[in-house]
């Protein structure tokens, strides 16, 4: 289980983070929210440990980040954010390979060749293996990114280990198939003892995959929802600066909101 | 056609080509030596056989004057095209090479410190370190000049390529004007000395140079080769390659002082030699791969082909005279990377935009 204790960031005399403290909840889909400039980005970070905070601290089960170990933790988590630009042309399947980076030494083991070829199975670029990644489509290459977080943290042998995968709005420079291909994949990671923890933009789109949802506002925690039905259109209209509306759905139990300014 | 080719496949037919290279060096020149002759000196170098008195000037010649300096070609190729290699890593962009960044500028610069006011004058300060004071202060130089465009051109884990050429621009002025005040107010055969050596130059091999370049090379390709992953974990970015276990900080601040090391100690013996750096990895991306564990042996590899060639070449467009390598780097190098970067982009190639 990932948990961030009362944690504080402060960046050039900017509180960006006050006094958070979240338990994701493990195996679940969990959602970050909030407006441009909530912390969100620098909440998910730290959590990730890529960020160490001002104040406080973040575990991993029993044990701190600093217990952990760098290369301990990238056997653990991966993290995928918007869009990732090569400077040189590697090959998808280079690109894949790199998620296996922290499990070998050398040379790449069978095991990790195969994980490899899996997960670009997985998101469907295997006969694209041999391409120069600058040249995908966006969509294409959050492809190849999404496969390559999926082999670092492959948990599809039946692993007891809890692992964790972050998203930064990795649907935000996607088309609708592509996102929808996206977040699919991630949710399919719940029932392999994964645990997703994810920023979204899209509301819409958050309610529909999340489990668990934490709105940050300014820098503070605003709401902690396990149903998305418990977060009122009161606060979304608050912390978003929108009027919002939630529409009942011809055929869903959630509906769907509905915003204007 | 090279694609097909596993890595290890292209190293080894680096490895022959080089060897084929060396041969060649070895034997061509203002003197000419047959296969036959290089291995009869070498036996009687070796005590294997007795050496007649009569062919003193041959076997001095290719004993002391051409071997040391094939030796010094060899290196000097392969400190480049590695540096070129990991300066292109660590700065997450192609255009970045040992001259660019002001390694090499700021390695002269300190060498030319020492030739100048190092010896036999009121401020020898470089005194207490005596033979070892030129690549200590090009070192020095080399560093600081590469940390300073390093740390101006990179904010928020990504580098900015339009602050890096400024940055490299003008880190560049400042040392080579700092190296032309030098011989500016240099007595004469010093002057000499730094106007040839800015062109690079193998005429001053010695085995002792030669030597102390391979020595300080050796460690450092053999520590930069264990970085290959990480460096293409790099490629993605800063906090992805945190994200894959990788201290980022602290890789590019090892491999720039590894880097800077060889540059430096190499920049004092030879001088300033432009374009190698820059080509090498980039001919080797186009003909298999961008994978750095690839690119890092190979990059040592054909710089040191590309340099015995350069360097017999320089021995005989105006034989008996010499031409400067840095010469012949520039204007081969650069027209050769300009057909490269057209040829590129009308491919619809992304190589090069970082």
């Amino acid at each position: 289980m990932v948990e961030v204790r009362r944690v504080h960031y402060r960046a050039g005399g900017a509180h960006i983070l006050r006094d958070i403290t979240v338990q994701f909840r493990p195996r679940k889909f969990n959602v970050i929210l909030g407006p441009n400039g909530a912390g969100k980005s620098t909440l998910l970070k730290i959590a990730a440990g890529l960020l160490k905070p001002s104040e406080g601290d973040v575990r991993y089960g029993v044990q701190t980040l600093q217990e952990v170990g760098l290369e301990p933790l990238a056997r653990q988590r991966a993290v995928l954010s918007q869009h990732v630009e090569l400077p040189f042309a590697l090959t998808v399947e280079d690109v894949v390979r790199i998620g296996r980076y922290p499990h070998y030494g050398r040379t790449p083991a069978p095991r990790d060749r195969e994980i490899v070829d899996r997960a670009m199975g997985l998101v469907e670029m295997t006969d694209k293996r041999t391409q120069a990644y600058p040249t995908l489509s966006g969509g294409e290459q959050q492809k190849v990114q999404l496969a390559r977080v999926l082999a670092q943290i492959w948990n599809y042998d039946g692993s007891s280990d809890e692992k964790y995968l972050f998203l930064d709005e990795p649907t935000s420079n996607l088309d609708i198939h592509h996102q929808l291909h996206l977040l699919g994949v991630a949710r399919d990671l719940l029932n392999v003892n994964c645990t997703v923890i994810a920023i979204l933009h899209d509301l819409n789109e958050a309610f529909r995959y999340g489990d668990a949802f934490f709105i940050l506002e300014n820098g503070a925690l605003a709401q902690e929802a396990d149903n998305d039905q418990d977060i009122s259109a009161s606060l979304i209209e608050r912390v978003f600066k929108v009027r919002a509306r939630r529409v009942p759905d011809s055929d869903g139990d959630h509906g769907y909101w509905r915003f204007s300014l | 056609m090279l694609k097909r080719l596993s890595f290890i496949q292209i190293h080894l037919l680096l490895g022959v080509l080089l060897l084929g290279a060396m041969l060649a060096s070895a034997g061509i020149g203002a003197f000419m030596f047959t296969p036959a002759e290089m291995a009869r000196y070498l036996a009687e170098a070796a005590g294997w056989m007795s050496a007649p008195a009569a062919d003193t000037l041959g076997r001095n010649v290719f004993l002391q004057l051409r071997l040391p300096r094939v030796l010094l070609a060899g290196v000097t190729g392969a400190v480049l095209g590695v540096s070129g290699t990991l300066m292109q890593g660590l700065f997450r962009n192609p255009i970045v090479e040992p001259g660019l960044a002001g390694t090499s500028a700021g390695a002269a610069f300190g060498a030319a410190l020492v030739f100048v006011l190092g010896e036999k004058t009121t401020l020898a300060f470089t005194a207490p370190l005596g033979a070892l004071a030129v690549p200590v202060l090009a070192f020095i130089g080399g560093f600081a000049a590469t940390m300073l465009v390093y740390r101006v051109s990179s904010s928020f884990g990504k580098v900015n390529v339009f602050t890096l050429l400024l940055a490299g621009i003008a880190v560049n002025a400042v040392c080579t004007a700092g190296t032309g005040f030098l011989s500016y107010v240099a007595r004469d055969p010093q002057a000499r000395n730094i106007t040839f050596w800015n062109l690079g130059t193998f005429t001053t091999a010695t085995w002792r140079g030669s030597i102390l370049v391979a020595v300080i090379f050796i460690p450092c390709f053999g520590w930069s080769l264990r970085h290959g992953k990480s460096l293409n974990a790099l490629m993605l970015g800063e906090t992805e390659a945190a994200s894959i276990g990788i201290d980022p900080p602290k890789l590019i601040l090892h491999l720039l002082i590894l880097n800077t090391l060889m540059v430096a100690v190499d920049t004092a013996m030879v001088g300033v030699i432009a374009f190698i750096g820059l080509v090498v990895p980039h001919v080797l991306r186009m003909m298999r791969s961008a994978d750095y564990t690839f690119l890092l042996p190979a990059s040592a590899l054909l710089g040191a082909l590309f340099m015995e060639v350069i360097d017999v070449v320089a021995r005989l467009v105006i034989s008996p005279a010499e031409l400067p390598i840095g010469i012949i780097t520039a204007v081969v190098g650069a027209p050769v990377f300009l057909w490269i970067l057209l040829r590129e982009q009308r491919a619809g190639g992304t190589a090069l935009y970082g």
